[in-house]
């Protein structure tokens, strides 16, 4: 058997033997486990080309749709899971960099640079077990802010009298009234629910919206990590946020996978969101400050 | 805490999830180690990721993804290696160049476009870099009016921005590394043209009575955090922010605050420099400055609101 061969790596999971039987991945191929030998972790994989998946737009989707429920599926039956990013394919060594000729499969070599990490992987799914990713999206819909709220005379736009170019200039005006009301809200309302859902997550990103409408005022994106036990106590402060506040809109997704508290796994990603935050109080001030 | 009203249920439903799922799973997810990556034409698969979270997901949305992507990335990196400056015309001279940008606020996003602004004696254009692209421009003759105006930045800093009003209504507002030379130099492009004064008023903003960088300890699940940030008073509120959050994390209105005191312990700003703020809707908010007796004057209860230097 001399053809290449590469593995497209899904997640790296507890070993738990058969947790993959009967899921399938991209294009529903089947999925299996590579345990790493002398850890109690494993690879969730399909045996693929060497080839990236590449595609228009709407089979990207579909993959994308395919692997998460895949990584999902397997989450749920092991409790702990570090899922990949897309496309994350490990090919056969080139015989070239070998001297003694034929390289390591792809199997081989992807065990053998996890074991080398085992430690820290066994400690971040840890860390991860029992925990889940939700997605927040809280925004305020201008048209419901009130034209209490604003500053100017909506009927000032329509005036008899005014040049065309002054009616438009009010016009926008009065939309930047309205954009400044939605900011303030917006504002208050982001510290409000920053402040509660931090009291329950375990970690928190503020992350950029894939789902834009052209009358809202973003208010809160995140990623909280929490445990799967508080999904319910996340669920009751937004609940509570949106009757308190007719203008707010809230998108709440998940239970996901951990994927955006993944990269203190492998280290290969920059922190984002709060990198800056100081220790709790415990943090040494140099002397003389 | 709760009033016996149901949680909101998180969805799973793919129809509604499925764009955050592309966002977060191409941004997202664990990687391994570049060397063992299958590579395209010596490009390690990650960069798609890489270049995807720097772009941030309104570009991939705006260019596509995957091969869409980075077609169009090709298409620019061909276009901007072979001609950065403008395409001046015919008699066309260039008064002046400066980096700047552009606030967009058609369509679905509103934000600041970076670039170079360039003055012509025909036009004001401003001209993304890479790739090269004219963010907006508008003709010398089609500017009514030029004002120098102050905003705050995400960071919480104030720059002079460039706000134009057109003859056609529109307003625009620009940045520039120098607003006051690029100012007087488009008055005088406009020699006469334009009116003496805007006929709209300012955006009206609450007036700052007082501002500066202020540490706030941020309660959280596994304890509280010191954070470095501005901090910013007006007659109503206190707020806190941030440089690297989107919104204040911190809005008091100052009626909450029921009392103020100096903690003798060690803060980020040193011994001294913390305030206790007894609050009605937070409890105990602390707070350090590295001008603690400044502050404790400004936010003591009672205090009359206008603070005069």
């Amino acid at each position: 058997m001399t053809e290449q061969t590469a593995l497209y790596v899904y997640a790296l999971v507890r070993h738990r033997p058969g947790a993959a039987d009967g899921v399938t991945g991209l294009d529903d191929r089947p999925l299996r486990l590579v345990p790493v030998p002398g850890t109690d972790v494993a690879a969730l994989v399909h045996d693929a080309s060497p080839k990236p998946f590449e595609g228009a737009d709407d089979q990207v989707r579909r993959w994308v749709e395919q692997q998460s429920r895949a990584v999902t599926t397997v989450w749920e039956r092991t409790g702990g899971v570090l899922p990949m990013t897309f496309n994350v394919l490990v090919a056969d060594e080139e015989p070239a960099q070998d001297p003694a000729g034929g390289g390591r499969r792809a199997e081989q070599r992807l065990t053998d640079w996890l074991t080398g990490r085992a430690a820290e992987i066994t400690e971040r799914l840890d860390a991860l077990t029992g925990r889940c990713e939700l997605r927040v999206e809280i925004t305020v819909d201008r048209t419901a802010v009130t034209a209490r709220e604003t500053r100017t005379d909506p009927r000032a736009a329509q005036l008899a009298g005014r040049s065309a170019g002054m009616r438009r200039l009010l016009a926008r005006q009065q939309e930047q009234d309205v954009r400044n009301a939605a900011g303030q809200l917006a504002d208050t309302l982001h510290a409000e629910a920053r402040h509660r859902l931090l009291s329950v997550a375990e970690d928190f990103r503020d992350r950029g919206r894939a789902h834009r409408a052209p009358d809202e005022t973003d208010v809160l994106s995140a990623a909280l990590l929490v445990r799967k036990e508080d999904i319910d106590t996340v669920g009751t402060v937004l609940s509570e946020l949106r009757a308190r506040h007719p203008a707010v809109r809230i998108r709440f997704l998940g239970p996901w996978p951990p994927y955006s508290f993944t990269e203190d796994g492998l280290g290969m990603r920059e922190r984002d969101g709060t990198a800056e935050a100081v220790g709790g109080g415990t943090r040494p001030h140099p002397p003389g400050v | 805490m709760t009033d016996g009203r149901p949680p909101m249920r998180p969805t799973r439903d793919p129809r509604v999830t499925l764009d955050d799922l592309v966002e977060v799973l191409l941004n997202k997810g664990a990687v391994l180690h570049l060397d063992l990556i299958v590579a395209v034409a010596d490009i390690p698969l990650i960069g798609v990721s890489i270049r995807a979270a720097i772009a941030g997901m309104e570009t991939m949305l705006e260019y596509g993804m995957m091969r869409d992507w980075d077609e169009a990335t090709r298409a620019w990196a061909e276009r901007s290696a072979v001609r950065r400056a403008i395409d001046l015309r015919d008699g066309e001279g260039v008064v002046c160049r400066m980096s700047g940008g552009h606030l967009l606020t058609e369509g679905i996003y509103t934000g600041w476009r970076p670039g170079t602004v360039y003055l012509t004696d025909q036009r004001l254009v401003v001209l993304r870099d890479e790739p090269r692209e004219i963010l907006w421009q508008t003709e010398l003759g089609a500017v009514r009016a030029v004002r120098l105006e102050p905003e705050r930045t995400v960071g919480g800093e104030e720059r002079l921005r460039l706000r134009l009003a057109l003859t056609d209504g529109r307003e625009e507002r620009l940045s520039a590394r120098e607003p006051g030379k690029l100012r007087d130099l488009l008055t005088d492009a406009c020699a006469g043209r334009l009116d003496g004064a805007f006929l709209f008023a300012p955006t009206p903003e609450e007036e700052t009575l007082a501002e500066g960088h202020l540490w706030y300890h941020e309660p959280r699940r596994g304890g509280p955090l010191w954070r470095g940030g501005q901090g910013r008073l007006t007659a109503d509120t206190l707020t806190w922010k941030s440089p690297v959050d989107a919104r204040p994390a911190l809005v008091l209105s100052r009626a909450d605050i029921t009392g103020l005191r100096r903690l003798d312990e060690r803060g980020p700003a040193g011994t001294g420099g913390v305030l206790a703020l007894e609050t009605t809707a937070r409890g105990e908010v602390r707070l350090a400055a590295d001008d603690p007796e400044a502050w404790a004057a400004w936010l003591t209860p009672g205090r009359p609101v206008a603070v005069t230097g």
